[in-house]
């Protein structure tokens, strides 16, 4: 039997489950079934739950999942990790896996994941902490330009390729002005951190080294937001004011509020992105700081399955994420939702059977070509607090003029200096 | 306001030995009642809130077992912390400016629904309502839609030609849209006003007006005096209720206190602090304070109310 729990039948359940347990009824998955956590819509929760049906379907132990939005989710999961009740299974992203791997959080998976032959090794490194595998990618995406293809053909410009630069951004910014409908080339990617890195990653330089470090210095910071103050002022981008409007959720994005015809996101977000919006959209490149220079982007694993550190079976565990990744029945429902699977089979089955904006999306982490660059090394402690309390603050100060660029260029190494000797002391 | 206590104790002069016994048998069956509340009330506040207490001298972070770190976390809020800061203005701002405004406006409403007019109910219940709805999420999305840049206000600013910012995403002034979501919310302040403006005596206007007193002297005079027992009341509510204000400003600002942190209140940055960055000692610590603020508070309108609260005995 499958538990699954949305926000209000996690209301209903938990009353009848309170019911139940005062009729001393003890349910029959209380004592046997995996317990699986993860972050996300309702599309991804419908894909995910039709995959542990199939896998109950085949013999095996049955699962309780349970979704949660991005922001509620990593409270849950942090207390219930102090509570000694993590789930089994558990959605990890990028930004967290060290932080969570170092505290044993959640468990090595070496001698437990069974046969990944046809993993992509990449994606396989991705998901390691100190030379330990604590979380298999469940898709690979890139960072993307999301751009409103409708929008570029109402004015007659080219829609931008994977060569696109950001001197094209400049010229295309001076076609959307000319052509006065009120929108914008660009969003306001000053405080965005995967634009930032890949900026820097173009100029040979990283976000953060392998030593938990800065991999640049307050005049790169400085050059930065003096780019972006420059679109500002020329009216490229949407202002200050627009922007702060962006919450994150894709309804209130620049693209959707029609504010802008670009913004930076992700790969796997076109088809999100798509469907809220009624003009034709596609993906392209990051632009490039010149022609034909490359190396910022990279495959990046969207997000992991990890297990939990106090889990009572490990290798049940292991198995269901070995059967979530590499069958190609569950590929073939889960699709590229969580972006393109790693396991090289399930890839080729289900790319014929894939709708148009996922077809884009395959095609485009497929053939990055030189835009790819080395992967960087997984994000220290802290970093998430320099991108949210730091970086959106600064460039938020820097937008609505409160700051100089040069003043918050120096600000925000002083402080992201602080933030990451503190926390990697 | 009169409050008449029920008398609980037995009126009996029983002797010292059966006293206790007679006592205990007697308020046996009401504490057994109130049993389900005291396991709450021990069990899921004063625990959690002697717990916060130890945390807050430590780096406990949730998945690591906490360390004691002394006064690591209260020095670091005094000396190194500059958001820290910036939430205690931001949530001094709100309160200084929500408190009085929302009272005042509480006042004047209930003033004039007290002088008796057809359908009074109905308007009771109306202007109830937003204190109903206020701390909810729907409103504070709505609040977006309203103080947005092409929102219902500046559509309205409009028709005179005015062209208004993006009241909620421009740091200058989306504080202040949440000083006027909580001013909306001026239902129960209102409820009590209205109550304690029936208390007072009729003939005393009658016999002001026979001596020629205005109705603006009559409410400086006899109004207000004769209310300052409610207002007091009313100021220590809503004052805590304000230092504690965390939804609406979640909500509009997703978390983040943008822009610019001008919406970051002291509640959000604990917050943040122990969800998004797992800094649970150092929340503790921040938690702790704002209670003593509170208290302080508090013990200082207490202090200073016996000089403006006119009590009628």
């Amino acid at each position: 039997m499958t538990i699954r729990l949305g926000r209000r039948q996690f209301l209903m359940g938990s009353s009848a489950l309170a019911a139940a347990a005062a009729a001393g009824i003890n349910p029959a998955w209380a004592q046997s079934a995996l317990r699986l956590i993860f972050w996300g819509g309702q599309a991804r929760a419908d894909r995910t739950y039709a995959v542990t049906d199939l896998y109950e379907a085949a013999g095996n132990p049955g699962l309780e999942a349970e979704f949660l939005s991005w922001n509620d989710y990593w409270p849950k999961l942090a207390t219930q990790t102090a509570g000694g009740t993590a789930p089994d299974i558990i959605q990890m992203d990028y930004r967290y896996i060290v932080e969570y791997a170092t505290r044993n959080a959640i468990a090595p998976l070496d001698d437990v994941i069974g046969d990944l032959g046809e993993f992509d090794a990449d994606q396989l490194e991705g998901g390691k902490v100190d030379g330990q595998l604590y979380g298999i990618s469940l898709g690979a995406n890139s960072v993307a330009t999301l751009v409103n293809k409708a929008a570029f053909e109402a004015i007659g410009e080219a829609v931008p390729d994977n060569s696109w630069t950001y001197a094209d951004l400049e010229r295309i910014g001076e076609a959307f002005n000319s052509a006065g409908n009120g929108m914008r080339a660009f969003s306001d990617g000053s405080g965005t951190e995967p634009m930032l890195d890949n900026w820097l990653r173009q100029r040979g330089q990283s976000l953060y080294t392998a030593d938990n470090k800065l991999g640049f210095t307050a005049d790169d910071m400085v050059e930065w937001f003096q780019m972006w103050d420059g679109f500002r002022q020329k009216g490229y981008i949407v202002d200050a004011e627009t922007q702060a409007l962006d919450t994150g959720a894709p309804e209130s994005s620049m693209v959707a509020m029609k504010r802008a015809a670009m913004m930076p996101s992700n790969s796997n977000q076109l088809v999100i992105h798509q469907s809220i919006n009624d003009d034709e959209l596609t993906i392209a490149s990051y632009p490039r700081i010149a022609p034909g220079v490359g190396g910022g982007h990279y495959r990046k694993p969207s997000m992991f399955f990890s297990v939990g550190g106090s889990t009572a079976d490990r290798e049940a565990a292991a198995a269901f994420i070995n059967f979530f990744v590499t069958n190609p029945e569950a590929g073939a429902i889960l699709g590229v939702e969580r972006g393109i699977p790693c396991n090289a089979s399930v890839r080729e089955a289900i790319t014929p059977t894939l709708d148009e904006q996922s077809q884009i999306a395959l095609n485009f982490v497929a053939n990055l070509g030189d835009l790819v660059g080395a992967l960087p090394p997984s994000p220290p402690a802290a970093a998430g607090e320099i991108d949210l309390n730091l970086l959106r603050v600064i460039s938020q100060e820097v937008a609505f003029g409160a700051r100089s660029p040069e003043d918050g260029g120096k600000a925000f190494v002083e402080d992201a200096t602080a933030i990451l000797a503190r926390a990697n002391a | 306001m009169t409050v008449h206590a029920a008398d609980a104790a037995p009126q009996d002069a029983a002797s010292g030995t059966s006293k206790w016994s007679r006592a205990w048998q007697s308020h046996a069956p009401g504490y057994l009642f109130l049993l389900p509340w005291f396991i709450g009330f021990f069990g899921l506040t004063i625990g959690p809130i002697i717990s916060s207490f130890y945390l807050s001298f430590t780096d406990f972070d949730l998945l690591t077992s906490p360390d004691w770190v002394g006064f690591a976390n209260y020095e670091r809020m005094f000396t190194n912390d500059r958001t820290f800061a910036t939430s205690m203005r931001v949530t001094f701002t709100f309160v200084l400016f929500s408190v009085p405004l929302k009272l005042a406006f509480a006042l004047a409403i209930a003033i004039l629904l007290n002088r008796g007019m057809k359908g009074l109910p109905l308007y009771r219940a109306v202007f109830y309502l937003p204190s109903l709805l206020g701390a909810s999420v729907a409103i504070a999305i709505l609040w977006r839609q309203i103080f947005a840049g092409d929102g219902l206000v500046n559509q309205f600013l409009s028709i005179f030609g005015i062209v208004g910012p993006s009241w909620i995403s421009n740091p200058n002034y989306s504080l202040w849209t949440l000083i006027v979501l909580s001013v909306w919310q001026f239902g129960s302040p209102m409820i009590i006003f209205l109550a304690g403006l029936r208390q007072i005596p009729q003939d005393m206007y009658e016999a002001a007006s026979l001596d020629g007193a205005s109705k603006w002297r009559q409410f400086w005079k006899i109004t207000l005096p004769l209310l300052t027992p409610v207002v007091f009341f009313n100021a220590i509510i809503q004052t805590i209720e304000a230092f504690k204000s965390f939804t609406p400003a979640f909500i509009i600002s997703n978390g983040t206190g943008s822009p610019i942190n001008s919406t970051l209140f002291y509640t959000l940055y604990l917050y943040n602090e122990a969800f998004s960055y797992f800094r649970m000692g150092y929340a503790s610590a921040l938690a702790w304070f704002l209670l003593l603020l509170i208290a302080c508070f508090t013990a200082f309108s207490f202090l200073t109310s016996k000089y403006w609260v006119h009590y009628d005995d």
